[in-house]
């Protein structure tokens, strides 16, 4: 009864963001003004529209919503379902609201909900210490939000989101750069942007599954909303260190998310870090208009920015498959460690050809919608290439070199994903039951996502032209979308399609004998195969000044010194924040250990600490 | 129709391309060595042959070599040889590098699926290398679009070739090195599995798959020859490329002579090379200096 509770009420949810997300589309630029509560203060109105920006994040918010209910039909805990409703509805509001008042009151009930949801499994070891650096990273974020808005509020005398970007020209340049960097931090951290990504990884993966599907989906997404509401109109328009600032970032936060997903063997983490790649491929998006809007290539600006929404559609959808996948993959197998997973194909039969075009997707390869707006990202920072002076093509030649190297990372990485989870055989110490899934809903619900992964990707433009028109009106620019991106996908799948169809032909023709595997005559074993952490050493060698891997071997001796019974391995990544962080803590402990001297807890002395602040500020004062 | 007929002509001369290098190599090394003919005669032989594959493995092993041919293929179309070329005007250079990671990331998982710790290695070891290939095959190839040409193939053609189309062909031919699996980065004509990428990917293929993917391999070398060809000086004209690219296919196997394999952790640094080879071009040419 609750599960079904919880289920209506998202579906409603979903139902409601659909209907924001038509009338947005509907409207020819501007704003339709929903309404306004006038509060007892006017500082507090609470003002709602619907903004044609709002509606790719309503549309994702309504097919996530969806597809997450259908997949809570079968899965998850009954009490998810209602709670992550109630996440969805906050989310809404945040998109819609129009006033200061209001889109904070709906970012802090997104910001609590969602802690709700992370601390669901809170006798878990590390899930409440999880919950609290989450909340810290929140509330700090929030707070830098909150102090940028007010800012913008004071300086426009109104704190209704028209009445500020009205004002947004008239802006003094250090105003609107404090307001950048503040919205840069909330923004950016509620995102996961590097480096204030450090609480994403921890809170997402011991959230439950459902609830990790719409945090990555749909609340990154959300936050960079607002980063794009304050860069393109509250503080709009800005100069052009902003834009290379975030491709900067952006880039980062893609090679860095990327790297550490590859060193990771939980399943949901992993998911967690790719996430924070795939913001970072957004934020170059952003970054790359902001930066042409300022140096006056409106085209461009629009392009990029296409990229930017079309790629948070398309990662709201496979990182959501993704994550529903590894929660069905949880209930099934128990665990989401790479260690001991292995062999679901046979099992998963409808989640695992799923899984794969998620990967597929997420990896940018052709058809699939990841690589239709990684590809016009590509585009858009070629584009910029020469336009806006020396320090932004340097910036951008390091993006696109990072874009590549993120791109064959990742593909790294969902092969050891997908491998490792879904192929071979299972790594399990001892067998279970293996029971052939049926086609239910949570089958059904990751299916959905896969087919629209397939369908946004064989034709980008369902997506790009109601995007370019809600750009269009957003920047009141035209954007000049690739003339060959409409045949791109096509063309490239189509041989392939044709060779593996081909392959089906011959086999079904002249039939394919299945031997045992050649292991040079030694019998097959599960403990043969090619482990994560193996498929990941050499790029944990290469990348070890990142990544600074520490490894510990262990041996059990037998009989002999050359005949160990058992070597242990473990290896384990530091983090390079977690460092920095570290010492900056024991430096700020050294420091008030230092200055605890002063603290004697002698009452002469700090009777003369009184005379002597008396004495000093009567000295000032005169 | 006309672009159909150039795929054919590729696929047709790549196993050509391969035993003459395997000829010229061996004679290099004061070996006889195989006739140039012999690919014909291995594939033939391999279409006859039954295909075997392991116990137990998902569809994926099964279609991977048609993937792989058919990825091969597409790339074979997109050159720009012949003048009407729709699929190379659709296809930019970006889109290529995904086009070869969709072939990459079918074999490795196939590779995974077969259970076998050689293939997985291998796996392991293809991703790796690609992924930090990747960054210096896009720069390499982004000259074009940086004067402003766009990024098709055919931007590459009518180039200017100063420092920095040096600096790019340069790149362009370390990625070659580690894309066709030349010996700095491995050797094709070894026999120890623990040392083989493209080879061990394959390990458990046989007859008519194998002859697929041994096919789409020689595509995508002669694919890769023709690239750098366009790199080099010769404008629009034909048959100076053809010149270049009878170059390439001896500079390839006299550098197969004349250097030892790398110890495979010093790959990344050969890697790294091109990369900032690629780099410094892109520079030049933005700057406008030397390119």
């Amino acid at each position: 009864m609750l599960r079904l509770t919880g289920v209506v009420a998202m579906c409603l949810v979903a139902v409601l963001a659909a209907a924001v997300a038509v009338v947005g589309f509907r409207t020819h630029g501007g704003e339709i003004s929903a309404g306004t509560l006038q509060g007892v203060v006017p500082a507090l109105a609470l003002t709602w529209a619907v903004t044609p920006l709002s509606t790719p994040f309503c549309a994702l918010l309504a097919i996530l919503a969806t597809a997450v209910a259908i997949w809570c039909v079968r899965r998850g805990a009954p009490g998810d379902a209602l709670l992550i409703a109630a996440f969805s509805a906050a989310m809404l509001l945040v998109l819609v609201a129009r006033s200061v008042a209001l889109f904070f009151l709906a970012w802090e009930a997104m910001s609590l909900i969602s802690a709700f949801l992370v601390v669901t499994n809170h006798e878990r070891r590390g899930v409440r210490r999880a919950t609290f650096v989450y909340l810290v990273v929140a509330q700090t974020g929030a707070f830098c939000v909150l102090v940028a808005l007010a800012l913008l509020a004071f300086a426009a005398g109104d704190t209704s989101f028209a009445a500020i970007g009205a004002h947004a020209a008239r802006l003094s340049s250090g105003l609107r750069d404090t307001v950048f960097v503040l919205a840069l931090v909330g923004f950016g951290s509620k995102a996961g942007l590097m480096p204030l990504h450090f609480w994403l990884p921890r809170a997402h993966p011991v959230a439950p599954a459902s609830a990790s599907a719409m945090l990555s989906g749909v609340m990154l997404k959300v936050a960079l909303f607002g980063l794009l509401v304050v860069t393109f109109e509250l503080a709009a328009p800005g100069p052009s260190w902003w834009g290379i600032a975030l491709v900067a970032i952006g880039a980062v936060s893609a090679v860095g998310g990327v790297l550490y997903a590859l060193v990771d063997h939980d399943l949901k983490r992993l998911l967690a870090y790719h996430s924070v790649e795939n913001v970072g491929i957004i934020a170059i998006g952003i970054g790359v208009a902001l930066l042409a809007r300022s140096a006056g290539i409106p085209s461009l600006a629009g392009l990029a920015l296409i990229a930017a929404l079309f790629h948070t559609v398309n990662h709201g959808i496979f990182k959501a498959l993704l994550f529903l996948g590894a929660g069905t993959v949880a209930e099934v197998d128990g665990t989401v460690d790479l260690e001991r997973l292995g062999g679901l194909w046979g099992e998963l039969v409808w989640t695992a050809p799923f899984f794969l075009i998620g990967c597929a997707a997420i990896t940018g390869l052709p058809p699939f919608n990841g690589f239709a707006s990684e590809w016009l990202t590509f585009q858009s920072l070629i584009g910029g290439l020469s336009g806006g002076g020396l320090a932004a093509t340097f910036v951008f030649i390091a993006a696109i070199a990072g874009l590549a190297l993120t791109g064959g990372l990742a593909a790294a990485c969902f092969v050891k994903v997908f491998g490792v989870v879904f192929l071979g055989r299972s790594r399990r110490p001892s067998p279970r039951l293996v029971m052939r899934e049926r086609f239910d809903a949570s089958a059904l619900g990751v299916g959905l996502l896969a087919g629209l992964c397939i369908a946004l990707g064989v034709f980008p433009m369902f997506a790009v032209v109601p995007l370019a028109r809600v750009v269009m009106e957003t920047l009141v620019v035209t954007a000049l979308v690739p003339p060959s991106l409409p045949m791109l996908p096509a063309t490239l799948a189509a041989l392939p399609l044709a060779g593996a169809l081909v392959c089906v032909v011959m086999a079904a023709r002249r039939g394919v004998r299945h031997v045992p595997t050649w292991t040079c005559g030694s019998p097959v074993t599960a403990a043969a195969q090619y482990t994560a952490t193996a498929f990941s050493k050499p790029l944990r060698t290469i990348f070890a000044f990142v990544l600074m891997p520490e490894q510990r071997r262990r041996y059990e001796m037998g009989s002999s010194h050359w005949f160990p019974k058992r070597i242990l391995y473990r290896t384990e990544s530091r983090y390079l924040v977690d460092e920095v962080a570290r010492r900056l803590a024991s430096a700020v402990l050294r420091f008030a250990r230092r200055s605890r001297l002063v603290q004697s807890g002698s009452l002469r002395l700090y009777v003369a600490y009184s005379v002597g602040t008396l004495i000093v500020a009567i000295a000032l004062a005169r | 129709m006309i672009v159909a007929l150039q795929v054919l002509v590729i696929a047709a001369l790549a196993p050509l391309v391969q035993g003459t290098m395997k000829r010229l190599r061996a004679n290099l090394q004061g070996r006889p060595g195989p006739s140039p003919f012999q690919p014909y005669r291995d594939l033939a032989k391999l279409l006859n042959k039954e295909a075997l594959l392991p116990q137990g493995v998902s569809p994926i092993p099964l279609v991977a070599p048609g993937i792989a041919l058919g990825v091969a293929l597409t790339f074979a179309a997109l050159l720009p040889i012949v003048t009407p070329n729709l699929a190379g005007r659709v296809v930019d250079v970006v889109a290529l590098a995904f086009l070869l990671g969709l072939g990459r990331f079918v074999l490795a998982l196939a590779a995974l699926d077969t259970r076998s710790a050689f293939a997985g290695m291998a796996a392991s070891r293809e991703m790796t290398f690609s992924s930090l290939v990747e960054p210096a095959l896009l720069l390499a190839l982004l000259g074009g679009a940086v004067l402003g040409k766009g990024t098709q193939l055919s931007s590459l053609l009518d180039a200017p070739f100063g420092l920095a189309g040096m600096l790019a062909f340069a790149a362009f031919f370390l990625v070659i090195l580690a894309e066709t699996a030349r010996v700095p980065v491995e050797d094709q004509e070894t026999h120890y599995e623990l040392t083989m990428i493209h080879e061990g990917l394959t390990l458990e293929y046989s007859g008519w798959q194998l002859a697929m993917l041994q096919s789409a391999a020689d595509i995508r070398q002669l694919c890769f020859f023709v690239v750098a060809a366009m790199l080099l000086p010769g404008g629009t004209a034909i048959w100076p490329h053809l010149a270049w690219i009878l170059g390439l296919m001896g500079a390839v196997t006299l550098v197969e002579t004349l250097f030892a394999k790398l110890r495979l952790f010093e790959v990344p640094q050969l890697l790294t090379i091109a990369f900032v080879l690629a780099t410094t071009s892109i520079v030049l040419r933005v700057l406008g200096v030397l390119a």
